[in-house]
């Protein structure tokens, strides 16, 4: 697969494959923390990979708690960490 | 119309045999190509029998009476007049959509127990590491540790391997359990030529390969592997450690019940304790005009799932059901109950839990607060729990750590958990988070 797909995550571009999860597009790139969690800031990453446990929650271009699992990435997209 | 929730191989089986007999059929499904969790075929990544898919893949796109309505959650549903109304949101835009007659496939998740470090990253399901691969091209890591219990490790497993990383294998089980399920295997032969296909495949890829040993704790990318029991206490407490970028582990799934729950169908358990529908014959459920196929109503993998759609679809379709369908479904049946036996779960893994580990994901809580809410608050059940330490109220709404609090709270009140506490635990009233903003307006933001 072809990465031709530019996405900014925490202000910082990645490249990933179209059809390509935020959460598959970070992880190939070896950003494996997706998040901190809110009371002990402790890193998540996904977790069932498939949207039943919102571990990988982001915000995407504003929009809070979206699943990085499940949303494919789209051309400059904004993605931010959750907290 | 026919409604079919779910494009696995449940929801394809039931769509395919309701179109036989000339229904018109819509398969709505979250996902944006059909084939459920088990098959996904956006890489390809060759497992056993996995061309067997492209029947049921051809017929959802070629059969002009299957419609496919595809990236949409459907987070409630409703009765309205003499059939049922799903709402769903597709692109951030709420949707409904209504028939008179409603089947349900929606499949089953990894289920997953607590260890100390589970929730560093790099810690994932098995479903979540094949579905990295097998949906995104995405090998999760270069060297990993394959854990848990059940068959479905092996095709991960191997799949990873295949694809470039160092793999190691921990089944909590013994392989000789499988002699406690003689009949099983006897009305079952399929299943030799892919446990041939697998054995061979873990040789040829040097996967090494551990039996009744658990991962019980991960930090900083060393894995701590224990001996243990067949009910999942520990023998010996580290005997060894490997190190590893990603552990998957899984222990069996648990069906998502939540979409049937919502519609009043009634919810039994099954000889392992886990929550799934009640069904008769047909694969009706409790309420009129409604079917459940596949894992929801028991776990039993694919080939169970194919054999109880097709059954659906043809009642929900009022076609006979030919004997041969029964009879498969009987033999598949009997193989779900053999993996029962052969890979139970039980609650000794509770002895590998630290106070600190983390028992809610979501919410934070450790075993600790969940045993002094107990101890020191008086809760008497899992509910009581939840409401003194937030355990199962964060956004997966308890999906995968209600019944591990359930089982924890058990132990500590030394009382076992009752029927209706599983029951109610799996009870959720959306089945998907919506905002106030969508919900209101039916646009996102």
């Amino acid at each position: 697969m072809s990465n031709d797909i530019s996405f900014f995550f925490n202000g910082e571009k990645f490249t990933g494959a179209k059809g390509q999860s935020i959460a598959a597009a970070l992880i190939a790139n070896e950003q494996r923390e997706l998040r901190r969690t809110r009371f002990g800031e402790e890193p998540r990453s996904i977790f069932c990979g498939i949207g039943i446990c919102f571990d990988c929650v982001v915000t995407i271009d504003g929009v809070a708690n979206q699943r990085a699992c499940l949303i494919e990435i789209s051309s400059d997209m904004n993605v931010e960490s959750s907290l | 119309m026919i409604i079919v929730v779910g494009a696995g191989p449940a929801g394809l089986a039931a769509a395919k045999s309701a179109a036989s007999k000339g229904c018109h059929v819509t398969v709505i499904d979250s996902q944006a190509r059909g084939g459920g969790q088990y098959w996904r075929h956006q890489t390809e990544v060759s497992g056993y029998k996995s061309n067997r898919s492209i029947d049921y893949l051809h017929e959802l796109q070629q059969n002009i009476l299957i419609t496919h309505i595809t990236g949409a959650q459907v987070w409630s549903a409703e009765k309205l007049g003499d059939g049922y109304q799903l709402n769903y949101l597709q692109g951030g835009v709420e949707k409904k959509i209504s028939g008179q007659k409603i089947i349900l496939t929606t499949g089953a998740y990894d289920r997953t127990l607590p260890f100390p470090g589970w929730t560093t990253s790099g810690v994932m399901t098995p479903g979540g590491a094949q579905s990295l691969l097998k949906g995104h091209g995405v090998v999760a890591g270069k060297t990993i540790v394959v854990s848990g219990t059940g068959p479905f490790l092996l095709p991960v497993a191997t799949a990873l391997a295949k694809n470039g990383a160092r793999v190691e294998i921990i089944e909590a089980q013994s392989p000789l359990r499988w002699a406690l399920s003689p009949l099983a295997l006897l009305l079952n032969p399929g299943k030799f030529p892919e446990l041939i296909h697998y054995v061979s495949a873990i040789l040829r890829l040097k996967i090494k390969v551990s039996f009744g040993s658990a991962v019980t704790g991960y930090h900083n990318g060393e894995v701590n592997i224990s001996k243990v029991r067949s009910n999942l206490s520990i023998r010996k407490k580290n005997v060894r450690s490997a190190t590893a970028d990603v552990v998957a582990t899984g222990w069996g799934f648990l069906p998502d019940v939540t979409l049937g729950g919502i519609l009043g169908c009634a919810q039994t358990l099954d000889r392992d304790e886990t929550v799934i529908f009640a069904v008769d014959r047909e694969q009706r459920a409790s309420v009129q005009n409604i079917w459940i196929a596949g894992e929801a109503t028991g776990i039993g993998g694919a080939d169970l799932a194919l054999a109880e759609g097709a059954i659906a679809g043809l009642s929900a379709a009022g076609s006979r059901i030919p004997m041969a369908l029964i009879w498969k479904r009987f033999t598949k049946r009997l193989f779900a109950r053999a993996l029962q036996r052969s890979y139970p779960v039980g609650a000794g893994w509770q002895q590998w839990l630290t106070d600190e580990t983390v028992i809610c994901r979501c919410e934070e809580v450790s075993c600790q607060e969940v045993i002094e809410s107990v101890q020191e608050l008086g809760a008497e059940d899992a509910r009581t729990s939840k409401l003194f330490t937030r355990a199962g109220m964060g956004l997966c709404q308890g999906r995968v750590c209600s019944r591990n609090v359930s089982d924890l709270v058990a132990s500590t009140t030394k009382c076992a958990v009752s029927r209706n506490e599983r029951l109610a635990a799996s009870n959720r009233p959306i089945a998907a988070p919506i905002s106030l903003g969508v919900l209101g307006d039916g646009i996102a933001g």
